[in-house]
């Protein structure tokens, strides 16, 4: 309980991201457990508009887990998850989806449909586009992604940067107010994960509210306004990711990030 | 996915149709087929019109087969140095003659059958089309429903498929005496009253097997297909549709293909229930001229016809539909 505490009494001690009091998403008090297992014990966070935040921690440390609370494709038993000061439980899930993109570590592109039609499908079905308006956009968003020319080709014929490149297209053009990543590059090949992480760097420098379980530490250097540490289900410590880089409060902290950057470093040798 | 099989999609897609290209075994199959439809089908519009006399008369093959069978008693006489050579070649005589007799038995018979053969095809097509409608839904409510409805669509499917066919056939025209329903269905080459009973019975059976096929399929769609498909704002029923089905089916092709297949055969039980389908005519007439071996044998290739062809049209739908770079079309 006093990690849990002493984080949350830091987070909102911090003043910059998070303070503002009308965030875009406010997560509070989040609780979840599967069976006997407390997967999250209590999480409190919030996010700006345009903020883009990193999570990090180690395995099961609940990261997933927070990111499917938020657009509720897990339910949560304990505290709550406000999305423009509306409480996500109080919204029709389809809704509350369409406003809040994600984007998966297996990527999880349709495998029976094109680049194209996988960005078509939720245009059409979802936000009830017509076939020309929805092609029209899902190009434009393909493009955005570099991707135009590969439109017709089907999942197994793309390259996992490429994949991952049409499920972040997927999920930017139903113009959602929020994105979620979830690990995206965790899946792909180490020369593929640059592409990647290129375009989350321009979505973040457009303005997107991101928010983004990753590794990736240069992403998280450049590109988060954010940092925040996930242990066991609690927040360890979370700021601005050059002061946890730099001078992190906590020795746990401290050892993780140590090591999540020698492992960077092995593997770009 | 390695680096080489992502460089060229397009050339290996190439690849694959030009490996279709046909080897000389399945010209032939090919060329056999299109020749057993072809006399089907005219046939059929003969019979339609009226025109149940054999296109070829057997009276050239009886004379054909009473020859052979004079020349090979002369030959089998023959006496002296040559009679062990006679022997074998009055031997091959007396089978040609045998073969003579069974192409005039069968080019007799042919219309019967053929008739016989419209009514197994429309029981195969009606069972198997309207049990997939069936089907459909079941799977989805086994893999995906609630307790009440996965339990209903399992009681249905255990029922189904642990009692008999014929027995539920029986139920179905003698107990419930269900063609009193069917009276005003009939006439032309439209099947009759039993074979509509045929076609409810075959609907409920096939149901039940082409969805625990379905249900095995749907069950082989990753998990983090509907995922994806929730995560973008379709429901669950939506995503089942647009996300789901669309590749499951794709993956039951091969044993919906065998439920086809056995279905074709299996049509034949029709006949315990009066439908004068291909089986029915093949009893009626080896009853009648006592010649059983000539008639079992002559419908069993009519059944092998109708099997290849419909496992060589799901072959072609399968790759048809196959997803690029998924499945048949990819190397293993």
């Amino acid at each position: 309980m006093t990690d849990r505490d002493a984080g949350t009494a830091e987070a909102s001690a911090r003043p910059g991201p998070g303070t503002d009091p009308d965030p875009l998403l406010r997560i509070e008090g989040l609780r979840k457990s599967y069976g006997d297992e407390e997967v999250l014990r209590g999480v409190d966070m919030a996010l700006d508009r345009q903020d883009v935040e990193v999570i990090i921690g180690p395995s099961g440390s609940g990261k997933s887990t927070l990111l499917r609370c938020v657009n509720r494709l897990t339910e949560f038993r304990g505290g709550d998850v406000f999305l423009d000061g509306e409480s996500v439980l109080a919204m029709d899930e389809n809704d509350l989806r369409r406003r809040v993109g994600m984007v998966f570590q297996d990527i999880n592109l349709f495998a029976h449909l094109t680049a194209r039609e996988n960005v078509t499908l939720g245009l059409r079905r979802v936000l009830g586009m017509d076939r020309e308006a929805a092609d029209d956009r899902a190009m434009a968003h393909l493009k955005r992604v570099g991707l135009a020319p590969q439109s017709e080709s089907y999942p197994a014929e793309l390259s996992g940067g490429q994949k991952q490149r049409v499920g972040i297209a997927r999920a930017l053009a139903m113009d959602p107010d929020l994105l979620l990543f979830d690990e995206p590059t965790s899946a792909l090949d180490p020369e593929l994960v640059g592409e990647v992480l290129g375009v989350m760097s321009d979505l973040a420098d457009g303005g997107m509210t991101m928010l983004v379980v990753t590794h990736e530490m240069g992403f998280a250097r450049r590109a988060a306004t954010t940092l925040t540490f996930l242990d066991e289900g609690r927040i360890v410590e979370r700021g601005p990711p050059d002061r946890l880089f730099e001078a992190p409060e906590r020795d746990r902290t401290a050892e993780f990030l140590r090591r999540l950057t020698d492992l960077s470093e092995d593997r770009d040798r | 996915m390695s680096a080489s099989e992502r460089d060229q999609p397009a050339a290996r897609r190439a690849l694959g149709r030009a490996g279709e290209s046909l080897p000389g075994g399945r010209t032939v199959g090919l060329a056999a087929g299109a020749a057993f439809w072809a006399w089907l089908v005219v046939r059929w519009a003969a019979l339609w019109l009226g025109y149940d006399e054999p296109f070829v008369p057997s009276g050239p093959f009886e004379a054909l087969a009473e020859g052979l069978h004079d020349d090979a008693r002369i030959i089998d006489a023959t006496g002296g140095p040559l009679a062990g050579a006679a022997d074998v070649v009055a031997g091959f005589w007396f089978w040609f003659s045998d073969v003579a007799r069974f192409l005039a038995f069968s080019t007799e018979h042919l219309p019967a059958l053929a008739r016989g053969a419209w009514l197994t095809v429309v029981l195969t097509i009606a069972g198997i089309l309207l049990g997939l409608v069936i089907a459909v839904p079941l799977s989805v409510a086994r893999v995906y429903g609630g307790r009440l409805t996965r339990g209903l669509a399992l009681a249905y499917v255990e029922l189904v498929r642990g009692t008999p066919l014929l027995a539920q056939l029986f139920v179905l025209y003698f107990g419930l005496n269900l063609s009193q329903y069917f009276r005003g269905l009939t006439g032309g080459l439209l099947p009759g009253i039993a074979a509509w009973v045929a076609v409810v019975g075959f609907t409920i059976n096939s149901a039940a097997y082409q969805a625990e096929y379905i249900r095995s399929a749907l069950e082989s769609v990753d998990v983090g297909q509907l995922t994806a498909a929730r995560a973008v704002g379709l429901s669950r029923l939506e995503g089942i549709r647009y996300v789901v089905l669309p590749q499951g089916l794709r993956y039951a092709i091969p044993g919906w293909t065998n439920e086809l297949v056995y279905l074709i055969k299996y049509s034949s039980l029709a006949a315990f229930i009066t439908v004068a389908e291909l089986f029915f005519q093949a009893d009626r007439i080896a009853g009648n001229t006592f010649r059983y071996i000539d008639m079992y044998g002559l419908v069993a290739l009519f059944y092998l016809a109708l099997v290849l062809s419909a496992t060589a049209f799901m072959n072609r739908v399968e790759r048809r539909v196959a997803i690029p770079g998924l499945g048949v079309d990819s190397e293993r």
